[in-house]
């Protein structure tokens, strides 16, 4: 520690620090535009300079490293002079037309010329002119003229995005923030630049003009959209969602926010929004009064349990519902005698459920993450997946951390990859045996190992801290149970903790809400091979949302009763018999339990539109219709309460599983498939916001495969080809990806356009269209 | 002897004619009312009546909805839409000013950067039923066709005191 004097005032600080932390430690502030915490020091806009005694000139305190004994005076006549210096300097290529700036009222620029410009300009000759930019549908650098040169939006792309979009270009009066060759922004964590962008250069092409700052009022949320749990500010004006923000905290999502957390608003109130319950009749949907739809559903469950037995509703949910939705239509079946009940709609193995101790979850905290040194991420498409955990990985990397991967397709991480195995999908259990045989003879001092797994288990070896994690991918595997056995050992070996990424905003509540099976159900796969006589769907669109669309629809088509709890009209329209509109998660208020099992509560930011509620009181009330007992909660927080009432939830997080032997599969023949759910088609608010569909990662999926396995089928990058899987086949381009391993298609799913495919794993062929 | 004196002031009419003094004066002196609504009273350049958006000679608008005068108004009489034009501008959609709420206190017209947003001279306008005094865009921009002479005039005068 260092003892410094900042304006008379005693300030103990840590050697090494800078002046500007020193200050903001202790309350001082000093005006800055280009210093963020985040990021590194530029010191190119000057505006933080400052008297510091026995130096002859002012120091810019965001480059200024702390001396013992250091006085600095932030508003001495000399600082406050050279302050006042630089914003003159500032403003005289700034226009000065902040009422029609988006800005405006939120400017860094505006607020520090109140305290330090001049009341008139001294310059007169002509302002210089950049040129606006288009750099995609979701950052809007419509008026780089307002730019300042600070280069936040540079060093954000350089040092958290992992990649240099934007840079600066030319010098002096022609210095201009450019695109590069591909003209657009494509980071999955763009949105981020406009927060950091201290003027109205870079703001939100969404939200252009739709608000001032001032109208807006904030709401506190949780990210609906991945399991992170970031922090928002849902910004409303008269009863609609104009705007999300990141609320810093430094535990989950520091001050970030994903793109898919950010501009996701866009999709709440589009024309397909339900917003009337309806009934279909003779083939026909009429809008209903609530009372009639939900005497309808009640009646339809109770005829499909007298006449067919009440082992024939299943009822399935997603990951995106909150902890109170799925807390009740657990007990709801639970109550007419049904064990049908699943969240985990794109699991393909369920084979862990009896040996599995606890909820699967993260396995550490996230702020660990950040501690760890050595990584092995097993089956992920961690960039788009998890954007913001992936951004937490890069910056461990940066410190010295060592990534290594073993996954079936090798998108580029943007941070560098000690080690990694690209295997085909039914390799990989394999590879991780091989990876965990490896780390045990490494252990026992071998010498002169070779190959990748090897090289995987002498990075593991030699760390501190292993974190060994296991991607969407890994959990969705058809052998996921190994995958974990697998990873546990691997763990346990290299002294480290395994985990999962968790696939949705609630894959950890949904085990705490217990609305999972047990032993005597079915699970969300049984319940779609073995076709049960009533569904009832909670958020979920089965040819998006499932691991085998085709037997989802196949199997919901044929059920007599199916009830949609949705808050769109979807493809429901042609199997559904009733239609309940409920709330989307800034319409309710409910909890979110994220995946390192951090539980946290929202309320609703706005109205329900139309006639839509909250999906837990649709539960509670045709609960109440079915003459269930304790269906009389009056609050979501009653609901919360009673699910975690006996809970001891870190107790509950347990990633651990015994009596699992990993059994490398034979090899399989033919192309086997490997799927990815794109980043801007997890959940039906993402499918459905324009602004995120226009971007490059929500493009129509093609079927990407290596170079040689495209030569052996005589196709050609570029030309249509028939994608068959089971009954169905979709034409899509093929495409060329190298750093695929031989033997596999990737085709997305998730999407509309191979909704009429299979399961995400297995074998499907290609052929000419 | 009070008796007395007040019996001598109601004999002499004393009170009577100091009345009437009164009213003679004013009967005499120059009058100060006006003979409403065939004369009126001068109007000062800065007088906050019925409100008007302005345009520029080309025709364009002159609102660019900052939104300044919606902030500032302490009636919360005004409501404001905002828009990107086709052109790109940031364009009001929508400008309402309940002149029920309105307390004329001209803070829209001081706080308008563009001087888009003025109160005219004009006192003598009505409503018959509700709602008669909800001005919009176009009506409000019609004022301002209609008077712009006028207004411009009023702040050519006022110019110099800013």
């Amino acid at each position: 520690m260092i003892n410094i004097e900042i304006d008379g005032k005693q300030i103990q600080t840590e050697n090494g620090s800078t002046v500007i932390e020193a200050a903001h430690s202790a309350g001082i502030t000093i005006p800055h535009f280009c210093y963020h915490k985040k990021l590194s020091i530029a010191a190119n806009c000057r505006m933080c300079l400052v008297q510091v005694e026995k130096a002859p000139k002012p120091l810019p305190a965001c480059a200024t490293p702390v001396a013992e004994g250091m006085k600095v005076f932030t508003h001495s006549e000399q600082a406050v002079k050279a302050q006042k210096g630089v914003m003159e300097f500032l403003l005289i290529n700034h226009p000065l037309d902040c009422p029609i700036c988006d800005q405006g009222g939120e400017c860094t620029l505006q607020d520090m010329s109140i305290g330090y410009g001049g009341g008139h300009s001294r310059y007169h000759e002509e302002k210089r002119m950049v040129l606006s930019k288009d750099i995609g549908p979701l950052v809007s650098a419509e008026e780089m003229s307002r730019c300042i040169n600070c280069t936040r939006c540079v060093r954000f792309g350089q040092e958290i995005g992992g990649q240099m979009e934007l840079g600066q270009a030319f010098r002096g009066e022609h210095a201009e923030i450019l695109s590069f060759v591909s003209g657009a922004v494509n980071s999955e964590l763009s949105g981020n630049m406009i927060d950091l962008c201290p003027v109205g250069a870079l703001t939100s092409k969404p939200f252009r003009y739709k608000a001032r700052s001032w109208e807006l009022s904030r709401r506190r949320s949780v990210s609906a959209h991945d399991s992170l749990g970031s922090n928002l500010a849902v910004q409303t004006k008269n009863n609609r969602v104009l705007r999300v923000l990141p609320i810093e905290n430094e535990d989950i999502n520091e001050c970030w926010l994903s793109d898919r957390d950010r501009f996701a608003y866009e999709g709440l109130n589009t024309a397909d929004r339900l917003t009337k319950p309806m009934v279909k009749q003779d083939g026909k949907w009429l809008e209903v009064e609530w009372q009639v739809a939900l005497e309808y559903a009640a009646n339809g469950l109770r005829q499909i349990s007298e006449e067919a037995g009440v082992e024939q509703v299943g009822a399935l949910a997603t990951a995106n519902s909150t902890l109170e939705e799925l807390y009740l239509l657990q007990k709801l079946m639970r109550g007419i005698g049904s064990q049908n009940v699943d969240f985990r709609l794109r699991q393909s193995d369920f084979s862990s459920d009896s040996k599995q101790q606890g909820a699967p979850w993260l396995g550490m905290s996230v702020a660990d993450i950040s501690r760890a040194d050595r990584f092995l991420i097993v089956g992920s498409f961690l960039r788009k997946d998890h954007p913001l955990l992936a951004a937490r990985i890069r910056l461990a990397v940066k410190k010295g951390a060592q990534a290594n991967i073993i996954h079936s397709a090798d998108d580029d991480l943007l941070m560098k990859v000690a080690n990694k195995g690209i295997v085909a999908p039914d390799a990989m259990v394999e590879t991780l045996t091989q990876v965990s045989k490896a780390l045990m003879a490494e252990k026992q001092g071998a010498q002169n190992t070779s190959g990748e797994a090897a090289a995987i288990a002498k990075s593991l070896a030699g760390g501190q801290h292993v974190a060994v994690l296991l991607g969407n991918f890994a959990q969705q595997h058809p052998q996921a149970a190994q995958l974990q056995a697998l990873a546990q050992q691997i763990a346990a070996l290299s002294n480290g903790k395994f985990g999962f990424f968790g696939e949705a905003a609630n894959s950890v509540g949904g085990y705490l809400a217990q609305a999972t099976p047990g032993a005597k159900g079915l699970n969300a796969a049984s319940m779609l091979a073995n076709p049960r006589k009533a569904y009832v769907l909670l958020n979920v669109e089965p040819e998006l949302d499932c691991a085998d669309p085709q037997q989802a629809i196949a199997s919901i088509k044929t059920a007599d009763t199916v009830i949609v709890l949705s808050a769109y009209k979807h493809s429901a329209m042609e199997y559904a018999d009733v239609l309940l509109p409920i709330a989307p998660f800034t319409e309710t208020s409910g909890t979110f339990v994220s995946t390192e099992g951090r539980v946290q509560s929202f309320k609703g930011a706005v109205k329900p539109l139309g006639e839509a509620r909250p999906a837990w009181k649709v539960l509670r009330v045709l609960g109440n219709l079915l003459k269930l007992d304790g269906f009389n909660q009056d609050t979501s927080e009653a609901v919360r309460d009673e699910t975690l009432k006996d809970i001891d939830v870190t107790a509950r997080l347990n990633n651990a599983i015994g009596g699992v032997e990993a059994k490398p599969s034979p090899a399989a023949s033919g192309l086997q498939r490997v799927s990815d759910v794109p980043i801007y088609a997890t959940d039906a608010v993402v499918r459905r916001s324009a602004p995120l569909q226009a971007t490059s990662d929500a493009a129509p999926p093609k079927a990407w495969m290596h170079s040689e396995e495209l030569k052996k089928l005589g196709l050609q990058a570029g030309t249509a080809a028939k994608i068959s899987q089971g009954q169905g086949s979709v034409n899509l381009l093929a495409e060329v990806d190298d750093k695929l391993p031989r033997g596999v298609v990737r085709v997305a799913t998730g999407h509309t356009a191979t909704a009429a495919l299979g399961a995400m794993f297995g074998t499907i062929t290609v052929e000419r269209a | 002897m009070k008796n007395l004196i007040n019996f001598f002031k109601s004999f002499l009419l004393l009170e009577f004619l100091k009345g009437f003094s009164v009213t003679g004066h004013y009967f005499f002196a120059r009058h100060i009312t006006v003979e409403y609504p065939e004369e009126k009273t001068p109007q000062s350049f800065r007088f906050r009546g019925l409100h008007a958006q302005r345009r520029y000679p080309n025709g364009e608008e002159r609102c660019i909805g900052c939104k300044l005068c919606e902030a500032v108004c302490p009636a919360l009489a005004i409501k404001i839409e905002v828009a990107e034009r086709e052109d790109g501008t940031r364009r009001t959609t929508q400008y309402d000013i309940d002149l029920v709420k309105c307390i004329f206190c001209g803070f829209c017209e001081e706080s308008c950067p563009v001087d888009a947003i003025v109160e005219t001279r004009i006192y003598e306008y009505h409503g018959e039923k509700r709602g008669d005094l909800y001005y919009t865009k176009p009506m409000l921009l019609a004022i301002g066709d209609k008077y712009e002479e006028q207004i411009a005039k009023d702040r050519a005068a006022d110019a110099k005191y800013r």
